[in-house]
């Protein structure tokens, strides 16, 4: 699905990530862990196509994406939620959705039941403006109208922070439901609990590189060894 | 794929409520007649050409959020244009306002290839450099053609019952070229195109991360904006039968700017209230005050300051604020019981 090969990538000449690889096969939902400054939000960014690797390659579905605009991998089904939360403010919560439906192809009612059906609530608000939902409330939104169309693989930057725990367990409901799903993702992720919980593969990021891939479940139960690396 | 699937497009443009811009047409046809007794009819038809042009850069401010200090570019364009075609090719008035208007659409399809990938100063001051290369031509450069700054008088010729001279038939052209700006930049705006360029504004990055090609939506609105000012140009080519670079000239990029603010910007009726207080107030203040500008660089203030959404925030506020009062008001009176 993806194959990241020894890349990269910063800002002008600040390098953040240094000769960074990782494999993500089609159905798994890997999580990256690690401090802040390890270069985990640049690695995602620099898949997304919003940043572009100094060196190495990105090979999603057998085709070299290194420096391929966001807009073009989003046309073939890669999905970017990024950190900050921002959904379209201004705009409606129907029209944030639309928006993502114009995009897709998919007609509005099959956009919106799909945004719906991982969290009903939202169904109230969806002739208010984005902009007053609340942290996780926008979060949902974002996963949600990143479901819409036909997507192929979702990179989810800290999708659980600085939420309350009870948004948390929403947000965990809604990755488990991806997972079952078989959906790829590759989610960028703190909260331990809720990454030993979901996680098919862990790669650790530390100074910018992925000092060490988890892969066996009873390593991952551990959640006190990998706390260590927070 | 396509990134604006047309089957979901034009239902979305189906679904737009009609009716109500017709009834906003009407209003704003029937509040046009209305100052007629206050005003002279020409002066009526003069607000209207420059409400025309104010919701052009409207389209481009208010909407995507791109703030071009060139917008009088098209509509000198419009106006060049149209007066060459109509003085060399042929006189009919139709036919000089098509000219004109494709002149402009050109024009900002080739300049909007450069400027659309720019953002904030860049974007504003790439378009005003362009706007002085405009205005340098058509006073200088191309002097034998445009007869500089002495102007140049059209060459249109009435074509049946659209004979411009005629002061009522020039006021129900222009309402009707108003109306059909309005017409269709409200539909378009309403449209999925509506809601990608007023996402534009917000994030360009996010709307990217949909699939879309921000840069040809960008480029779109911009040769609309272009085309939709050039109208105005042409308008005034056919009503004013004479012109001169003080259609092309940059100084004048602040009315349209002033104009948009005042009314508040991205509201096609905010343009409209916007151009007709700017024009007012012009022709009252200059005709009472020797230098009037510094009023409205006070009134400018005011707005940067306290009233960022201009009038039509003001009212839309106001209602806000009432209609909150009121639906507070039984409340209260139940506490009380």
């Amino acid at each position: 699905m993806l194959y990241v090969d020894g890349i990269n990538a910063g800002y002008g000449r600040a390098l953040v990530l240094h000769d960074v690889s990782l494999k993500l096969k089609e159905g798994e939902m890997a999580f990256i862990v690690g401090r802040n400054g390890a270069g985990k939000t640049t690695l995602l960014k620099t898949i997304c196509g919003l940043m572009k690797p100094s060196r190495g390659s990105i090979t999603y579905r057998g085709e070299n994406t290194r420096g391929v605009a966001p807009e073009k991998l989003a046309r073939r089904g890669v999905r970017f939620v990024a950190q900050d939360k921002k959904v379209f403010s201004n705009l409606t919560v129907r029209s944030n959705i639309e928006l993502a439906a114009y995009a897709a192809g998919e007609d509005m009612p099959a956009a919106i039941k799909k945004v719906t059906s991982i969290y009903p609530d939202l169904q109230r608000f969806m002739d208010n403006k984005a902009g007053g939902l609340s942290g996780g409330q926008r979060e949902i939104l974002l996963i949600g109208r990143a479901l819409v169309g036909n997507p192929r693989l979702f990179l989810i930057d800290e999708p659980t922070e600085g939420l309350a725990a009870i948004v948390i367990e929403d947000i965990f409901r809604i990755l488990s439901r991806m997972k079952q799903d078989n959906v790829s993702a590759l989610i960028v992720e703190q909260n331990l609990s809720v990454v030993s919980r979901l996680a098919d593969r862990i790669f650790i990021m530390k100074e910018g590189k992925i000092i060490r891939e988890i892969s066996e479940k009873s390593e991952m139960a551990e959640t006190s060894a990998l706390e260590s690396y927070l | 794929m396509s990134p604006l699937n047309p089957d979901t497009s034009l239902s979305r443009i189906c679904a737009t409520k009609r009716t109500t811009i017709y009834r906003d047409m009407v209003l704003m046809a029937a509040g046009f007649l209305a100052l007629i007794p206050l005003l002279a009819m020409h002066r009526v038809t003069d607000f209207m050409i420059f409400c025309i042009f104010v919701m052009s850069f409207d389209l481009l401010y208010g909407y995507m959020g791109r703030l071009s200090f060139g917008q009088m570019l098209y509509l000198g364009t419009g106006v060049y244009v149209s007066t060459l075609f109509s003085l060399h090719f042929n006189p009919n008035p139709i036919l000089s306002l098509m000219a004109g208007v494709v002149g402009g659409a050109i024009v900002a399809g080739i300049l909007g290839l450069i400027v659309v990938g720019l953002e904030g100063a860049s974007f504003a001051l790439t378009n005003l450099a362009f706007n002085q290369v405009g205005f340098f031509l058509i006073g200088s450069a191309f002097q034998k053609v445009t007869q500089g700054e002495d102007g140049i008088s059209a060459g249109v010729e009435p074509w049946g019952f659209l004979d411009l001279a005629n002061e009522h038939v020039a006021f129900g052209f222009v309402l009707l070229c108003l109306l059909f700006t309005f017409y269709m930049l409200r539909i378009l705006t309403s449209s999925p195109y509506g809601i990608i360029i007023r996402s534009i504004k917000e994030n360009e990055t996010r709307v990217k991360f949909l699939g879309y090609n921000t840069f040809f939506y960008k480029w779109l609105t911009f040769v609309l904006a272009g085309a939709f000012a050039a109208l105005a140009g042409t308008l005034y080519t056919l009503y004013v039968g004479f012109v001169s670079p003080v259609f092309i000239h940059p100084m004048n990029n602040v009315d349209v700017i002033f104009a948009a603010l005042i009314g508040g910007a991205g509201n096609l009726f905010g343009a409209i209230i916007g151009g007709v207080l700017f024009m007012a107030m012009k022709d009252t203040l200059s005709t009472h005050i020797p230098q009037w500008e510094w009023i409205l660089g006070l009134l400018l203030l005011v707005i940067v300051f306290w009233l960022r959404g201009g009038v039509t925030g003001l009212i839309k506020s106001l209602r806000d604020f009432l209609r909150a009062r009121m639906s507070r008001g039984p409340v209260a009176e139940v506490k009380k019981g």
